[in-house]
């Protein structure tokens, strides 16, 4: 690979976002780093990508590298290399230097999102919970659609295991991209955890929505066969419903298994599979009755 | 006709016809780079951020609501939308302050360096090609034109006798100044600050737009067309969708099970 190739990987890489800081390090490593001047006017850009998954791996000698040519550009009157700087305090664990930094940035621009978002990011690192979820929602009031807020303060209630609210931001995640299986996949785990028949036949719905996006999503099938379980088994359940669930579990666990057979699987569920379902949910026997 | 009608005198050409040209490139060139050094970066503010997600917020629930439980959606609705304090409720009624350009002095110098890189070149440069270039007639057009074209292709020499393809300095002048546009694009990269074309024609749209229109507006219809958005469930046969995706349908496979079991 020469230079010219790499820098085209880099550049795609950093228009998708893709985070392979190792691939990325190890670029710099081999190709770039022997005459960074190279890249032309590219390479501030590259630098600054550079610099960020080297502090993702731990490469502190990268790390200067890059902020030290960068800050002899720019200097710290700059933004981003401001905000480059405080990563790297973060990286170090000075917490307090980084906060000081972004702070500056912020009395600057009050629109920064990517510095409000660092000091919640420190918030997580020193693990405090409470007060990374305060300062995020108070971010997400400001900034209504930044879908990758709401998928990390989906994560922060999670821990908290605050179920309800951790489903409202997946339910904002939805209405942001509804064709993503993941995010429907996710709402029906945090509802099937949530518990109760009612969220478990939700959940089993959208386990059902997240199939049909992704034919292949093995654990909403999963996800299908428990919560059918579930509600079969449930003894408020009227009988011709419990059928129904009946059917849906035999129909998923076949489909588990027929999946198992064609891809080689190195094991082979049917076993367990077979025994969950020949239980009889709650000594009614549904599917042989 | 073997002799032609007119014949220019070679001087013409290189004292006239071509500096026109290069002045008026050169002059392209450098109002690029000046106005590249003048134009300071739009910082957005808070506010500005803030309005545009809530309307988007506001759009994509009405899109896409129909893949939320009727609850959620009720209850994101009733935040938005409700009497008291309903996030989009309170952005009615918010007094917006027209921005003015008086009292905000960065809006002025904003303006004064448009002007300086726009408009003042085109009236000092132009202003001198016609004084200094008058008179002259500096080329042909390869092809007959009728006599209304006179006065856009022969402005300062008023001759009746004259036929309207002849191209007179000053709009020899003018033709570059819009017709050099593709050649900017190819010596700057696109969107370059040289074209003066364009400016004019932000001042004409500038016109007939106006100011930059009330959020109010955009908030007060994104309001109602919540209020009136109906919810439906797009969920409530996913199941059978699915089956169709991925397999067989469950009846088939379970009557098969009962054979099996039986």
């Amino acid at each position: 690979m020469n230079v010219q190739e790499g820098r085209e990987l880099l550049r795609s890489w950093r228009e998708d976002n893709v985070r392979r800081s190792m691939d990325v390090v190890d670029l710099w490593d081999s190709l770039l780093s022997q005459d960074p001047e190279a890249l032309g006017d590219e390479k501030w850009m590259v630098l600054e990508q550079v610099a960020v998954a080297a502090m993702d791996v731990q490469r502190r000698d990268v790390v200067e590298r890059c902020l030290k040519r960068l800050k002899a550009e720019f200097d710290l009157d700059s933004i981003r290399v401001r905000r480059l700087y405080g990563m790297r305090h973060e990286m170090m664990g000075d917490w307090e230097s980084a906060l000081k930094l972004y702070d500056t940035i912020l009395e600057e621009d009050s629109a920064n999102s990517s510095a409000r978002k660092r000091k919640i990011a420190i918030h997580r690192a020193k693990g405090e919970r409470p007060q990374a979820i305060g300062e995020l929602s108070r971010y997400l009031n400001d900034f209504l659609c930044d879908t990758e807020a709401w998928m990390e303060l989906c994560d922060l209630y999670l821990e908290e295991r605050d179920y309800a609210k951790a489903a409202y931001c997946c339910e904002e995640l939805i209405l942001h991209n509804p064709n993503n299986h993941i995010y429907f996949q996710r709402y029906a785990e945090i509802k099937y955890t949530q518990g109760g028949m009612d969220n478990i036949e939700m959940a089993k719905t959208y386990y059902a929505k997240t199939l049909s996006l992704n034919p292949d999503n093995i654990r909403a099938l999963y996800g299908i066969l428990l919560a059918s379980f579930q509600l079969a088994s449930s003894n408020k359940m009227p009988a011709p419903k419990k059928q129904e669930f009946m059917k849906m579990v035999m129909w998923s666990s076949k489909q588990i298994q027929k999946r198992y057979q064609t891809k080689n699987a190195p094991i082979d569920p049917s076993r367990f599979i077979q025994a969950f379902v020949s239980q009889p949910p709650n000594g009614q026997s549904g599917a042989s009755s | 006709m073997s002799e032609p009608e007119l014949r220019l005198d070679p001087a013409i050409r290189i004292w006239v016809f071509l500096p026109i040209v290069l002045i008026t490139f050169l002059v392209g060139i450098v109002r690029h780079y000046v106005s590249v050094l003048l134009t300071s970066a739009k910082s957005v503010a808070l506010n500005q951020v803030m309005d545009s997600q809530l309307l988007i917020r506001s759009r994509m629930l009405r899109e896409n609501a129909k893949f939320l439980p009727k609850q959620s959606f009720l209850m994101r609705r009733h935040h938005m939308n409700n009497e008291d304090n309903g996030i989009l409720k309170n952005q009615l009624s918010r007094t917006t302050v027209q921005p003015n350009p008086m009292t905000d002095p960065s809006m002025m110098t904003d303006m004064l360096k448009g002007n300086l890189t726009n408009v003042l070149p085109m009236i000092v440069i132009g202003g001198w090609i016609n004084w200094h270039f008058s008179g002259f007639v500096t080329t042909k057009v390869p092809f007959p034109l009728t006599l209304r074209f006179k006065p856009m292709l022969q402005r300062g020499i008023e001759l009746m006798s004259l036929d309207a393809s002849w191209v007179s300095s000053a709009s020899w002048y003018f033709l570059n100044v819009f017709g050099l546009r593709s050649i900017y694009a190819l010596v700057l990269g696109e969107n370059n600050s040289a074209d003066q074309s364009r400016v004019m024609q932000d001042q004409m749209s500038m016109q007939a737009g106006g100011m930059p229109q009330d959020p109010k507006q955009a908030f007060k219809a994104e309001w109602e067309a919540l209020e009136v958005t109906e919810h439906h469930f797009a969920l409530k046969n996913v199941e059978v969708d699915m089956m169709a995706v991925v397999g067989p349908t469950g009846d088939d496979l379970y009557h098969q099970n009962q054979k099996s079991i039986h």
